[in-house]
């Protein structure tokens, strides 16, 4: 089976006036659909660069980044928001609500942009937040809501599009240890159904609820291990 | 495609508009002046020039009038031209001339000067006062309120006078002005009538009808300048068509002048059409002058809507940031904000119409117009109000158009 995802050499480079600061040096990663992978390294690792350029957010300076099939590492602004938009499903650590809309239309926006129409569109997004367990919170804001319920829309947000990759960014980083245990096990569950999960985080107790840890250092696979404990 | 985005780009509009109460009044403020300055404009020259036509067509759609050079600015009579030197000066004999033609029923030499008149140390403004005949209502309209018209001996030079009924309230408030002398000009006449001008009749300042003479009195008492000046009225028969009218007049005048069939003619007729196609052509420039003046407002008030919708995509960009990682395309982003501009001052755009509505109404009752805002110039403000929200939120909405996401979606 060809992998999901396929990383080579990849490389990302910032210039800061006349310094060059290689924030990625040459990753080679392969992802496979329905993996529950972490990626960790502590802060400067690179972590952020490399969740930027697998959510297509950012391009690479070197290397190749295959997703789906698909050469994206040098596609155009406007081709890798449609890549976004059919293939990845983001959670921030921030939640990153419109504040003044509902948790339906919330959900919607990513419909919005794949041009589902009104109907449809509702629907869909109704279904999406019935799956993480808020299809009564529909018509609240998220200021009605607690942190677990808007990180559960944001995750509803994500799935909506049923993209390839759900790619969480910190998910619990602003979540009490009890709403964070909430949190992981609607990602565990998603993963059982069938969802690929890769997520980027510094605390070891999340990522050992992972089946494979990637672990960066300075811009580099530092180790790539599976995790024989995650199936509890 | 583009539909959608509308849709979208309304709710995400008024949700902002509603979010942030003052700040959008203030965006929309200068949309709202601009529109409601324009509106104003718009229908009072619309009334001035309904009100022009109006009075013109009082004196009948058929009167006519010979003059010596017919230009549309009035020319210097001191410095006349040699095409205008070499035609002879109106006389009665002309008018006399035209009277006789079987289509015409009336034709009299006329002269217009302008004059104050006082009364025992009141006076009026400068008006207009004419040498004509006891026919004068009859062409011009109006309807005489006390005393009477010109008897034949007064015709002949006797220093009478019919005063319009402005004047005559002016002049004599509630004295009876019937047998008084005024002065007009300097020189006494006796008041022998008072008449009302037509009600619908517009007259600028300094060109308020201000009473009727004997043509000869005029003659003798005014100085004034034959060119400008003087006329002669013909109304035609009922039946007559102007055209053949003019034809008859035309043949008449260059027989009595001794015209040959290749000279030119050495008048020239004019008619209400004409007269308003010059106040027509005047009117219009005046109303591009006015609008284009009033939509000064209009740019400044585009200028602040872009200024403001600069400081919303700042405040916005985690929000954009947001929009384009869930897979909202440049053209996405742009469209988004340059339809929540658009709504903005459509929004402003219409309550400068409500506004402007209600400023023509007062202008309506102040000046006593009859202004009516044209439908036409609704459809229209709404269009610009929208266009200008396209061309002055283009600006920003490029530039949130262009953001990137990573950088959006970091920023706090």
């Amino acid at each position: 089976m060809s992998a999901l995802i396929r990383i080579r050499d990849l490389g990302r480079e910032y210039r800061m006036g006349d310094e060059r600061i290689l924030a990625l040096r040459g990753v080679t990663l392969d992802i496979h659909r329905n993996e529950y992978l972490a990626i960790m390294g502590p802060s400067g690792s690179g972590k952020s660069t490399m969740m930027n350029l697998l959510g297509c957010l950012d391009t690479p300076t070197a290397g190749e980044y295959w997703l789906n099939g698909e050469e994206v590492s040098r596609l155009t602004d406007d081709a890798l928001a449609r890549v976004r938009n059919r293939e990845i499903g983001f959670v921030f650590q921030t939640f990153n609500l419109l504040p003044r809309a509902t948790s339906l239309h919330n959900v919607e926006l990513p419909l919005v942009y794949a041009g589902v129409r009104g109907r449809e569109r509702r629907e869909r997004a109704a279904a999406a937040l019935d799956q993480v367990g808020l299809g009564h919170r529909m018509d609240h804001r998220p200021s009605e809501l607690s942190g677990g319920q808007r990180q559960r829309v944001a995750i509803a947000r994500a799935l909506v599009n049923q993209p390839s990759i759900l790619l969480a960014d910190e998910p619990t980083g602003n979540l009490d240890s009890v709403t964070s245990d909430e949190i992981m096990r609607v990602f565990t569950q998603l993963h059982a159904g069938g969802q690929t999960v890769i997520m980027v985080t510094h605390e070891p107790d999340i990522a050992a609820r992972t089946e494979r840890v990637v672990v960066l250092r300075d811009g580099q696979v530092e180790s790539d291990r599976v995790n024989r404990g995650a199936a509890a | 495609m583009i539909l959608r985005g509308i849709g979208e780009g309304v709710t995400i509009a008024l949700d902002a508009i509603r979010s942030n109460k003052l700040r959008s009044a203030l965006t929309i403020l200068g949309v709202v002046i601009g529109v409601t300055t324009v509106m104003a404009v718009a229908s009072l020259v619309q009334g001035i020039r309904r009100q022009i036509f109006n009075a013109i067509e009082v004196a009948g759609p058929t009167t006519f009038y010979v003059i010596r050079y017919f230009s549309q600015t009035p020319v210097n009579p001191d410095r006349l031209p040699y095409e205008v030197r070499i035609r002879p000066v109106l006389r009665r004999s002309d008018a006399e001339a035209i009277g006789r033609l079987p289509e015409i029923r009336y034709a009299g030499i006329w002269v217009q000067v302008f004059q104050k008149a006082e009364y025992q140390g009141v006076r009026t403004q400068q008006v207009i006062i004419f040498g004509a005949d006891d026919r004068y209502m009859d062409i011009q309209g109006g309807t005489l309120l006390r005393g009477r018209l010109f008897s034949r001996a007064e015709l002949s030079g006797e220093p009478v006078v019919v005063l319009e009924s402005a004047v005559a309230d002016r002049l004599f408030g509630r004295l009876d002005p019937l047998g008084a002398q005024v002065r007009i000009g300097g020189i006494s006449f006796r008041v022998i009538g008072v008449f009302q001008k037509p009600s619908n009749i517009f007259e600028p300042p300094g060109q308020a009808t201000g009473g009727v003479v004997p043509f000869a009195a005029a003659r003798e008492s005014f100085r004034y300048d034959e060119t400008n000046a003087l006329f002669v009225a013909v109304k035609p028969r009922t039946g007559v068509a102007v055209g053949t009218a003019m034809d008859g007049v035309t043949v008449a005048l260059r027989r009595s002048r001794n015209l040959r069939p290749g000279d030119a003619n050495t008048f020239d007729l004019i008619t209400q059409d004409q007269i308003l196609d010059v106040i027509g052509k005047f009117t219009s420039y005046f109303f591009l002058a006015m609008v284009a003046l009033s939509s000064v407002a209009l740019l400044v008030g585009g200028i602040g809507v872009m200024a403001i919708m600069m400081v919303s995509v700042t405040d916005r960009t985690k929000e954009i940031g947001l929009r384009k990682a869930l897979g909202a395309t440049r053209r996405d982003v742009l469209w988004q904000f340059l339809v929540e501009a658009a709504t903005l001052t459509l929004v402003g755009g219409a309550l400068g119409i409500l506004l402007g509505l209600g400023a023509g109404a007062l202008l309506k009752a102040a000046l006593s117009l009859d202004s009516a805002v044209p439908l036409w110039s609704i459809v229209l403000a709404c269009g610009v109000s929208v266009a200008i929200g396209l061309v002055f939120g283009l600006l920003p909405a490029n530039r949130a158009a262009r953001m990137d996401p990573v950088e959006a979606l970091r920023h706090e």
